[in-house]
C-alpha cells in the first residue's frame, strides 16, 4: 500500500518532465512518557507518516515533502518538487542509485513491540525513577523519557529500487543532579536503547546516572591550571571527539575542503590504538538498518585502522563527484534531500580495564560529561569539565569543579595512549573509554 | 497547503465542546511551510519546501497530562485523537505521585494575530530569488582568496495556527520567521578560522535585509575568518570582559534564563529560594519577552503562547533583584503567581513546554568607548557560538573573536574562546552597561526536547569572567 503511493509520486514526477525521481516515506507509531521534577509528568501516543519526493530535471534538483499522504497531495508534493528543480542550477552529479542485491539486516525489529503500550512505557519510566531515587536521597532527576517506537521505512526510485522495512526502537534517557543542603553537583545525563523489548534495561542507566552525580558532590577546585592525562567516558568521548571525526571523514565535508582528513588517505592521522568503524549492520547500535537514506544497501565500513586512515562515507552524489561507490551512508529524513551522515559510530576496544587505564595515570582527569565548543573543522575544543575527579599517582582523589579544559581533537587523537575494553552504546555510538596526554586544564 | 482558518477553528471548537470528562482541553492546529536554500563553495547543497500541518491535543485529566497529535484533522479523527490523550493521562494518573493540582486562572486571548511582515512577504518572494540571494552571497564570501570554503543559507518558516481551550482561548496566529547566515573558512598552511554572520527575525523578506544586504553579511564573514587565521590563542585566566550584545543574549538565555525557567526550578534550580534577592549588580535588568521591546523584528516573537495567554514582559532581574520566573499556567498555579505566557510548542506534534522568547539585558548609560577606556587589561568577547548552563549557575559559551585591550586601548585581535564562570557572579561583577541596543542571537535555536526559535540580545556589559585558553 506504501509502496504504491511511492510509484504514484514517481509517476507524477516522471509525467511532469522529471528525467529520475524518487520517493521516501516513513511511518512511525510512538509512546512516549516523560519524567520531569522527580515524578512521571506526561504520556503521549502518536502516528506519524510523511513523504519527501526527489526529483530530477535536466540535471536539476528539487524536493518536496509532506506530511499529508493523500493521494492528492502527493501529486501536488510532485509537482512543488519539479517547481523547485527549476529554480536549482545543474549539477551533472545529481543521480540516483541503482538497484543492488544483498540482505536485510536482521534483529532490528521485535514483533513484541507491536503490543508495548502507553501503559508499558509508562511502567519503564516510573521503574527507571525510581531507581535513581533509591540509589541515593540526594538524587534529584531534573528530566527524563521513555519512549517505544516502531518504524517503517519505505523507499522507491525511478532506477527500480523498491525497499521497505521495520524496525523497533526503545530508548529512555535520565537528566539530573545530587542536592546535599546548599550544594548542588554537576548535572549528569544517561540514556540507554534497545531493538528488542527483552532487553529494555532502565535500572542500569538510572544507576549509573545517580552514581556519578553522587559522585559529583563535595567537589574542590584543583591546585593550579596543569598539562596531563585526560580519561574520557564513553559519553564524554562522544562530547568531544566523535563529532570532529565524524566530520573529518565525511566525504562532503572533504569535497568542501572543510575535513582536516583531506588528501589523507592511507595516512597516519591517529596513534596506532584507534580503530573506528562505521557500521549500520551492527544491531547493538541504535541505527541499525539495512539500507540507507536513498536505497543503498548498508555495510561495515573501517575508517580508521590501527591509526591509518583508510576511506571516507559517501552517498551516491559525493561518490559521483570521486568517481568511487557509495559507501551507504546517505541519511537525513523524509523532510530533506540525501545527506552524508555516520550510521552506528564504533570504537574498537582494546584490553586494559578502566581501572588499569586509572592506575597508570600519574597526574589527570577523568571526565564524565564534556561541556564546551568543538570545531570540527580544525579540531580545537575548549569548555568546562562537568563530573570531573582528579587523578594523581594512579589513584582518585577528590571531584573538582570549575576546571576548564582546552586542546585540539587531531593532535589529541596522536596521543591517545589507552582504550578501554568496557563499551557503552549511546544511542548510535559503541565508545570505550579514552585516554590522552598533554592535555591543558586550566583553573580560575 | 493553507486551510482556511475559521474551518479549522469551527472543527476545534466543536471536539472542545465535545468533551465534557477532561479538567482541560487544549486543541492547537500548526500548519508550517518551511523552505530553505543552502549554497556551498559556489555549488547547491540544499534546496527544500517541507509542509507539515496538524493537530495536537492536550488534556488534563486526574492531575495527569495526556497527549496526542494527527495530521488528519477530519472531525472523526480529532474525536479518536482526543480519546486517545485522554487514555493516556488516566494510565499516567496510576503511577503519578503528585498530581497536576490545575492550572492558573489566566485572561485567555481571543483574534487574530499577525506577526510584523509589513514589507516582503516571504510567500510573494520567488523561490528563485531566494536562491539568487544565497548564491550571490556564498560566492561574495569567497572572493577573499584565503576563504576555502563557504556556505550561505537561507531558512523561512510561515506559520499558521488555530488554538482554541476549554477555558476560552480562541485564537488565529500567522507568522513568518526567515533567516539568513553565511559561514566563512579560510585556510593557511595547516591553519585554519571560521567565521559566522548572519540575521534571525520575525518579520518579512525586506526586514530581514534592513540592517545590512546579503552582500554585506558575506564580506564581513569572509574579512572576518582571514583576519583569526593570523590570530594568537587567548593563554586561560580570569579577567575583566566587555561582552558584545550577542554574547550579552546568550549569557541572559543560557545562564540565566534556563535557570529560571519555572519547571527547571521546581527540580531544584540554583535560583530556587531566590526571588526578591539581589542576584547580580543594581545595573542589571534582565527581560524576557514575547514581544520584540526596545528593537523591532525579534526572532522569539510570538504575541500569544500556546496556552492562550499574552506573551508579555517579564522583567526576571530587576535593577540586580530576582523578581520573576517564567511560567506555564501549571507552574504559576504551584507558585501561586501569574502565568508569564511562556509556554511554547514547536510543532503540532510537540507538546507546549516553558520556553523563552526574546531574553535581553536591558540597556544602561555608558558609551562603548568610555568601557573600553576604562579597562586596564581585559578582553572584547564577540560573535556568540553555542553554550551551556548547568543547575548549579555554571555556564560556558563560545565567542568567535576576542580582542585583548591594554591600557584602555583595543590591541590584538585573538582567536576564540570559551568564557565561563557562574552565572551570578558574573552577574554582580556587571559595572558597565551600555546604551546602545541590538538582539543577535536570532539565528540559534534553543533546544530542550523539541526546538525553538528565541533571539536575544542587549547592550555591550563589562564584567568578570573566566576565559579558557590553552596552558603554554
Amino acid at each position: 500500500m506504501i509502496l504504491d503511493l511511492l510509484q504514484y509520486a514517481i509517476k507524477q514526477a516522471e509525467a511532469l518532465g522529471a528525467s529520475d525521481a524518487e520517493a521516501y516515506a516513513a511511518i512511525n507509531n510512538e509512546s512516549e512518557v516523560f519524567i520531569e521534577n522527580n515524578d512521571v509528568k506526561q504520556a503521549k501516543s502518536q502516528s506519524t507518516s510523511s513523504i519527501g519526493v526527489r526529483v530530477v530535471l535536466d540535471g536539476s534538483i528539487g524536493f518536496y515533502s509532506t506530511n499529508d499522504l493523500a493521494k492528492s497531495r502527493i501529486r501536488d508534493a510532485a509537482a512543488m518538487a519539479i517547481k523547485v528543480a527549476h529554480a536549482s542550477p545543474k549539477d551533472k552529479h545529481n543521480i540516483l542509485p541503482r538497484k543492488s542485491k544483498s540482505k536485510l539486516v536482521r534483529g532490528i525489529y521485535d514483533r513484541n513491540a507491536e503490543s508495548f503500550q502507553t501503559l508499558d512505557a509508562a511502567r519503564m519510566a516510573a521503574e527507571m525513577l525510581k531507581a535513581a531515587k533509591s540509589y541515593d536521597s540526594r538524587v534529584s532527576v531534573d528530566s527524563g523519557n521513555f519512549s517505544a517506537q516502531v518504524a517503517t521505512d519505505a523507499l522507491a526510485n525511478s532506477n527500480g529500487i523498491e525497499l521497505k522495512e521495520r524496525t523497533s526502537v526503545f530508548s529512555w534517557s535520565i537528566m539530573g543532579m545530587a542536592i546535599e543542603n546548599t550544594e548542588i553537583s554537576s548535572f549528569d545525563y544517561q540514556v540507554g536503547g534497545s531493538h528488542y523489548v527483552k532487553d529494555i534495561n532502565v535500572s542500569n542507566t538510572a544507576g549509573e546516572f545517580a552514581e556519578t552525580v553522587v559522585k559529583s558532590l563535595g567537589t574542590r577546585k584543583i591546585e593550579e591550571s596543569f598539562k596531563g592525562e585526560m580519561l574520557l567516558t564513553p559519553m564524554a568521548a562522544k562530547e568531544m571527539i566523535e563529532e570532529v571525526v565524524a566530520h573529518a571523514i565525511n566525504s562532503d565535508a572533504v569535497q568542501k575542503k572543510s575535513s582536516h582528513f583531506a588528501g589523507k588517505i592511507g595516512r597516519q592521522v591517529a596513534s596506532d590504538l584507534l580503530t573506528i568503524e562505521d557500521d549500520a549492520t551492527n544491531v547493538e547500535g541504535l541505527n541499525a538498518s539495512s539500507f540507507d537514506r536513498e536505497g543503498v544497501f548498508h555495510r561495515r565500513n573501517v575508517v580508521i585502522e590501527k591509526g591509518i586512515l583508510k576511506k571516507f562515507l559517501y552517498n551516491t552524489h559525493t561518490a559521483s563527484k570521486d568517481g568511487v561507490k557509495s559507501t551507504g551512508n546517505a541519511g537525513g529524513s523524509t523532510s530533506s534531500p540525501p545527506t552524508v551522515s555516520t550510521t552506528n559510530f564504533l570504537v574498537k576496544p582494546m584490553r586494559s580495564s578502566v581501572d588499569k587505564l586509572v592506575s597508570e595515570i600519574d597526574k589527570g582527569i577523568i571526565i564524565s560529561r564534556f561541556s564546551g565548543n568543538v570545531d570540527p573543522v580544525n579540531g580545537d575544543f575548549s569548555g568546562v569539565v562537568k563530573g570531573g575527579q582528579l587523578i594523581m599517582n594512579g589513584t582518585i582523589k577528590y571531584s573538582v569543579k570549575e576546571v576548564m579544559v582546552a586542546g585540539n581533537v587531531f593532535d589529541a587523537l596522536r596521543r591517545l595512549n589507552g582504550i578501554s575494553r568496557e563499551r557503552k552504546v549511546i544511542y548510535d555510538s559503541i565508545l570505550p573509554y579514552m585516554r590522552f596526554d598533554g592535555i591543558s586544564f586550566t583553573t580560575g | 497547503m493553507m486551510r482556511n482558518g475559521a474551518q479549522v477553528a469551527d472543527s476545534l471548537r466543536l471536539l472542545i465542546s465535545s468533551s465534557k470528562s477532561a479538567t482541560y482541553v487544549e486543541a492547537r492546529y500548526h500548519s508550517r511551510v518551511g523552505s530553505e536554500v543552502n549554497f556551498v563553495n559556489g555549488e547547491l547543497e540544499r534546496i527544500r519546501v517541507v509542509e507539515n500541518a496538524g493537530c495536537g491535543i492536550r488534556v488534563l485529566v486526574d492531575g495527569c497530562w495526556g497527549f496526542t497529535s494527527t495530521s488528519n484533522i477530519s472531525n472523526e479523527t480529532l474525536k479518536e485523537s482526543l480519546s486517545q490523550a485522554i487514555s493516556a493521562a488516566r494510565i499516567l494518573a496510576r503511577t503519578k505521585k503528585n498530581k497536576v493540582k490545575g492550572l492558573i486562572e489566566s485572561k485567555m486571548i481571543t483574534g487574530t494575530f499577525r506577526t510584523s511582515a509589513n514589507s516582503g512577504n516571504l510567500s510573494d518572494i520567488s523561490i528563485e530569488q531566494k536562491v539568487q540571494v544565497t548564491k550571490e552571497a556564498e560566492k561574495e564570501a569567497r572572493s577573499n582568496r584565503l576563504i576555502k570554503t563557504a556556505s550561505c543559507t537561507y531558512r523561512e518558516m510561515l506559520d499558521h495556527k488555530v488554538i482554541i481551550n476549554s477555558d476560552g482561548a480562541d485564537i488565529e496566529i500567522h507568522d513568518s520567521k526567515p533567516e539568513f547566515s553565511v559561514t566563512a573558512i579560510a585556510r593557511k598552511a595547516s591553519q585554519s578560522a571560521t567565521a559566522h554572520e548572519g540575521v534571525g527575525i520575525t518579520g518579512g523578506w525586506n526586514d530581514l535585509f534592513k540592517k545590512k544586504s546579503h552582500l554585506e553579511y558575506a564580506y564581513t564573514a569572509s574579512a572576518r575568518a582571514a583576519k583569526l587565521l593570523d590570530a594568537r590563542h587567548v593563554s586561560g585566566e580570569k579577567s575583566t570582559v566587555i561582552l558584545d550584545p550577542a554574547m550579552v543574549g546568550l549569557l541572559s538565555h543560557e545562564a540565566i534564563g534556563h535557570t529560571v525557567e519555572a519547571d527547571f526550578v521546581l527540580s531544584g534550580s540554583v535560583v530556587k529560594d531566590k526571588i526578591g534577592s539581589k542576584v547580580a549588580s543594581d545595573l542589571v535588568t534582565l527581560v524576557d519577552s514575547g514581544r520584540s521591546e526596545i528593537a523591532g523584528n525579534a526572532g522569539g516573537t510570538i504575541i500569544v503562547d500556546d496556552e492562550g495567554v499574552a506573551a508579555e514582559r517579564t522583567a526576571i532581574i530587576e535593577k540586580g533583584t530576582l523578581k520573576s520566573f517564567l511560567h506555564n499556567r501549571e507552574s504559576a498555579m504551584i507558585f501561586g503567581t501569574a502565568s508569564t505566557g511562556n509556554a511554547r510548542a514547536f510543532q503540532y506534534s510537540d507538546d507546549p513546554l516553558i520556553r523563552m522568547r526574546n531574553t535581553y539585558i536591558e540597556p544602561g548609560e555608558d558609551k562603548l568607548n568610555d568601557m573600553i577606556k576604562e579597562t586596564k587589561h581585559g578582553y572584547i568577547i564577540k560573535g556568540a557560538r553555542n553554550g551551556q548552563a548547568d543547575a548549579n549557575g555554571e555556564f560556558m559559551f563560545g565567542a568567535e573573536e576576542v580582542y585583548l585591550i591594554e591600557n584602555g586601548e583595543v590591541k590584538e585581535l585573538l582567536r576564540g574562546a570559551s568564557i565561563s564562570g557562574n552565572a551570578f557572579e558574573v552577574l554582580h561583577s556587571v559595572d558597565m552597561v551600555g546604551n546602545e541596543f541590538q538582539y543577535d542571537i536570532g539565528t540559534g535555536y534553543c533546544g530542550k526536547y523539541q526546538p525553538a526559535k528565541v533571539d536575544g540580545g542587549g547592550p555591550h556589559i563589562r564584567c568578570t569572567a573566566m576565559i579558557g585558553g590553552l596552558q603554554e
